[in-house]
């Protein structure tokens, strides 16, 4: 009985044993498979193009150094739709069939939460860093590690900077029905209890929303003088330009999901003074222009128009990763590779602040930036 | 010598199926699906597990819609209730999974008959707009009910343990659901058998020939909207359990869709074209995957942007090009193999 | 006061882009009785195209809206000529799910095409900000609600005094009888196809003025179809006000109640008003004859 449980168990979880003496799957002499499962289909594909991009030039990179102790390193890239189904299909697929050592995305955040189990019982080391939800890393999964910031924290900081800058305003905010809207306001309600904040328009509106004419004359006769946009791209866009016919001109605060330059054209001129929060670095610092600059010898042309602060959330977490490969040396496994991961300390990726793990500790928690829109130059600059 | 297949007695027009090579055949079916687990690696039995969950479901929307001729486009609704009414009591008060799959049948029967009482006056297409309206209206309880549902943070559902079994294993749980989908074919096809089936045909075929022979159409409608929501509802339950985690996003109204795919590309009104139309339905997303890698590591650098889609293109493509060549299905393209078997050389 | 005006003006400006979709999808069903699924997506295509137009010739917005126009005859025509007329006879279900796998094509079509990146349509015009009283409304708002009031005209006029309206009429009431008198279905099928591409590119080029090209612009068919329904399915000028009215009451039920009831609104008002008129407000009454 124990002996055919046991042998469920294996194969269940995918470990070959027996293999696993000679050498870990994904890993043979000269070659190292990793994988990664996004959308590259349909309106999310904007960040799934724009992540899988980041970790080409994370791999390319490592490949032109020399590889991983002479390993070059090879990319499996899967399309989900963001329909979690698929995701569990191509996770499925990607440790039974192909058997990849590592993930290197795990989609969106509820695609994320469900292949978790699927993860952590095979036991392969993972870095979703697409959607950083609290889900993802608490408990905390041995093999599970996030490079990123929760949305609540970031939140949190953006409030706590605009309670400090503009005291005694009212507020108004407006999220979006799905997890993402959830973890804005479970932040947001933080920061409204700690500074007392004057609360004068809430409310939610359904993904994929187009009109927010109502909304926001909402937020209008409720007098709200900073506004948080919790929308993505078109939702704040959509949003932003509806305070502006209004003639009505809060503090408007958006999300990192949102900042892209594309979003400070599509608002036009009203998208000065906009602020935003991330935690990788702004477009117009030093660091982003010198990763561009490399990551146009690496990847094609089309590849670096795709690019956007996913790719940095991308290259970031990718990098990690590949760091702790590199240390384990010849003997690649996934326990050393968990290990070493664990034991990244301050390392610095170059598009974000330093990232650091621990015993136990799943999640980066990356330092967030406060940043305010510069129409001129179309760019996010830092607040200070 | 017999010259025809004569049927003498009710019981021959009524039996399952009276030729002994297709209840051989059967049999040898069900044995090779009890044994796939055992010989499919784990990928490969989540498309089986998936196929079944789907068929399970669609099954469901056929008692409505391919027997009774009622439209639904909100069949979404009747899985997403069921999945929560799983994961809820299960995941949430730590209730015996039994108690989980008892209320993800019964909860969406009994939301069914709200919806289908004031609904039933209604026809073919106007029908089909109240329950999409349902569903979206579904979502949006479930959504600001976040006091039970956890909103939209949704709710993380474990795999069951029941009989002393533990179906956390991909096996175990192939034949959980290989059990229930079985359980749901033959239930279907008992009904479609029964007066209360033969009634629900002659409402779909024609009702006020149905009501003059004596049938109450509303109550049978509702029957079928209930056996439907309850069917559905299972489903749904088994598909939040694979999914691992239940939120409305799982549930996005393209499934409403697929599921009435499911029962026209596998030809409308037939029982066995639900189980085909189920297999074509979750496998040809697959087949542009396959194909793709097929092509190998060059064509997938042309795939590095945009062009992903064009695998969605011929998901498309391929439906239309489906319908428009076999109209009746996958089940009418069976029949012409059989019958070119039987009748060879013969055409006809 | 001035809230509530603010409310069912904007109301009305959401609903006309819906009635113009709306009427697309009466059109369709009346002369062919199918339901098209690809409605929204339909008009996501001509936007698109009004969106490659207008980057190529900046600045003349009669040649983007020509283009657009153009295109969308193009495309409604090529719709009914190569996937749609092959079905004639075939089974209905299984020709309303050829428009189902139609959406998926023009949407998928869309992103191969195009990107993912939302777009702001510039023709130059449409975005000013023009003050009626104390409501501020957009150029392009103004335009579309006059837009549908002139669709609403000319459909009248098209189905009470031209010679293809009336054989829609026609075909619509008995297609056998209609064929009988010498009119082609085809021709007639082919005509409301291409009417209906206008209408909802036409839908879709305002949207996009208002609200930016990006893939989520085929919602907006999903959205007008319960204003179909309250319109009634076969009833084109009814689909154009029951736009108008599901546009004002999201508003109102967003405004006064809670934003996140704004999507449900339009279901709910139909669901209250099968359940009087089951026919639609303004739908022929289907007589049952045994």
């Amino acid at each position: 009985m124990l002996s055919r449980k046991a042998t469920i168990a294996l194969l269940a979880s995918g470990m070959f044993a027996y293999a696993a003496h000679a050498q870990q799957q994904g890993v043979t002499a000269n070659e190292i498979l990793l994988g990664e499962v996004e959308p590259l289909t349909g309106p999310p594909a904007l960040l799934g193009i724009a992540y899988n991009v980041g970790t080409k030039v994370a791999i390319a990179e490592a490949n032109a150094a020399g590889g991983v102790d002479g390993r070059k390193l090879r990319l499996l890239t899967d399309d989900d739709g963001y329909v979690p189904t698929r995701t569990i299909q191509s996770v499925r697929k990607m440790i039974e069939v192909d058997k990849i050592f590592a993930f290197t995305s795990l989609s969106g955040s509820g695609q994320g939460l469900a292949v978790l189990p699927i993860v952590e019982k095979a036991g392969i080391p993972a870095m979703p860093a697409i959607g950083p939800v609290t889900g993802l890393y608490t408990p905390p999964r041995k093999s599970v590690f996030v490079v990123g910031q929760s949305y609540e924290e970031g939140m949190y900081q953006l409030v706590r900077h605009l309670a400090t800058s503009f005291p005694g305003k009212k507020w108004g905010i407006l999220t979006q029905d799905d997890d993402y809207g959830v973890a804005l306001r479970t932040g947001f309600a933080r920061a409204q209890q700690e500074f007392k904040l004057n609360v004068v328009s809430e409310g939610e509106y359904k993904k994929g929303q187009q009109d927010f004419s109502s909304e926001m004359l909402r937020v209008r006769s409720a007098g709200a003088e900073v506004f948080m946009a919790g929308g993505v791209i078109g939702e704040n866009v959509a949003m932003v330009k509806e305070l502006e016919k209004l003639g009505s001109k809060p503090v408007v605060g958006m999300f990192w999901p949102g900042r892209v330059t594309a979003t400070l054209k599509l608002m036009g001129p009203a998208s000065d003074g906009i602020y935003a929060v991330d935690y990788v670095d702004p477009d117009n610092s030093a660091t982003i222009a010198a990763f561009t600059e490399r990551a146009k010898k690496l990847v094609s042309e089309a590849e670096v128009k795709a690019m956007n602060r996913y790719t940095l959330a991308a290259y970031a977490s990718t990098k990690v990763l590949i760091e702790a490969m590199r240390r384990c040396g010849k003997n690649l496994t996934w326990a050393c590779t968990i290990t070493e991961l664990e034991k990244t300390k301050n390392f610095e990726s170059g598009v974000m602040g330093p990232i650091s793990f621990g015993p136990g500790v799943r999640f980066s928690s990356q330092a967030v930036r406060i940043m305010k829109a510069d129409f001129a130059t179309l760019s996010f600059k830092p607040v200070q | 010598m017999r010259s025809g297949h004569f049927k003498e007695r009710t019981e021959q027009l009524i039996v399952l199926s009276d030729s002994a090579p297709v209840w051989a055949w059967s049999a040898v079916l069900v044995v090779a699906l009890a044994a796939a687990p055992y010989l499919l690696n784990a990928y490969l039995l989540s498309f089986v597990v998936l196929i079944l969950i789907t068929a399970t479901g669609a099954l469901g929307l056929h008692l409505l819609t391919g027997r009774t001729g009622l439209i639904s486009l909100g069949h979404v609704g009747f899985l997403l209730l069921g999945a929560y009414a799983y994961a809820v009591p299960v995941a949430k008060y730590g209730l015996s999974p039994f108690v989980g799959f008892a209320l993800a049948g019964t909860a969406p029967a009994l939301v069914s008959v709200l919806v289908g009482i004031p609904s039933l006056r209604l026809k073919g297409l106007y029908l089909a707009i109240t329950t999409l309206a349902f569903s979206f209206i579904i979502a949006h309880l479930v959504l600001q009910m976040s006091w039970l549902t956890n909103g939209a943070r949704g709710i993380q559902v474990p795999r069951p343990e029941m009989f002393g079994i533990s179906f956390d294993s991909d096996i175990r749980f192939a034949q959980l659901c290989l059990f229930v989908a079985t359980i749901t074919l033959f239930g279907v096809l008992n009904i479609e058998r029964s007066r209360v089936g033969r009634a629900l045909m002659a409402v779909r075929d024609n009702d006020i020939a149905a009501r003059t022979m004596g049938i109450n159409l509303q109550a049978y409608k509702l029957r079928a909207f209930m056996t439907s929501a309850f069917v559905s509802g299972i489903a749904g339950a088994l598909f939040g359990i694979y999914l691992s985690f239940v939120t409305v996003e799982g549930f996005p109204f393209l499934m409403s869709i697929e599921a009435l795919a499911i029962l026209i590309v596998g030809g409308l009104g037939s029982t066995l074209g639900v189980v085909f139309g189920s297999i074509f339905i979750v496998l040809l997303p697959e087949v542009g995957r396959t194909a793709l890698s097929l092509l190998g590591e060059n064509a997938a650098k042309l795939f590095s942007t945009g062009a992903n889609e064009l695998r969605s293109v011929l998901y498309g493509v391929a439906i239309i090009l489906f319908l428009r060549f076999e109209p009746r299905g996958l089940v009418g393209l069976w029949g012409d193999r059989k019958r070119l078997w039987v009748n060879w050389p013969l055409r006809f | 006061m001035q809230y509530l005006l603010d409310q069912v003006i904007s109301g009305i400006a959401v609903g006309a882009i819906y009635g113009l979709v709306a009427m697309g999808f009466a059109l369709i069903y009346k002369a062919t009785g199918l339901v098209n699924f690809a409605q929204g997506e339909m008009s996501m295509i001509t936007a698109y195209i009004a969106w490659s137009i207008a980057g190529t010739v900046s600045g003349n917005p009669w040649l983007v809206v020509g283009g657009a126009l153009a295109a969308s005859v193009v495309l409604g025509l090529a719709i009914e000529r190569v996937v749609m007329r092959p079905m004639l006879g075939e089974p209905v279900f299984a020709t309303v799910m050829v428009t189902i796998g139609l959406a998926v094509v023009l949407r998928s079509a869309t992103l191969l095409i195009w990107d993912a990146y939302p777009h702001a349509l510039d023709i130059g015009a449409g975005r000013e900000i023009v003050h009626i009283g104390d409501t501020g409304v957009r150029s392009a708002q103004l335009a579309v609600m006059a837009t549908l009031l002139l669709a609403l005209g000319a459909f009248w006029a098209f189905f009470r005094y031209s010679r293809i309206g009336k054989a829609m009429r026609a075909v619509a009431a008995d297609e056998r009888a209609a064929k009988l008198m010498g009119i082609s279905a085809a021709r007639i099928h082919a005509v409301a196809w291409t009417a209906s591409s206008v209408i909802a590119g036409i839908a879709g080029v305002f949207s996009a003025l208002l609200y930016d090209v990006s893939p989520n612009m085929f919602h907006v068919g999903l959205k007008s179809f319960p204003a179909t329904i309250l319109g009634g399915l076969d009833s084109v000028l009814g689909s154009g006000f029951g736009g108008v009215i599901i546009g004002v009451a999201e508003n109102l039920a967003a405004g006064y109640l809670a934003p996140s009831v704004k999507e449900i609104t339009g279901f709910i008002v139909i669901i209250a008003m099968l359940m009087i008129r089951p026919f639609g407000l303004f739908g022929e009454r289907e007589i049952e004859r045994v």
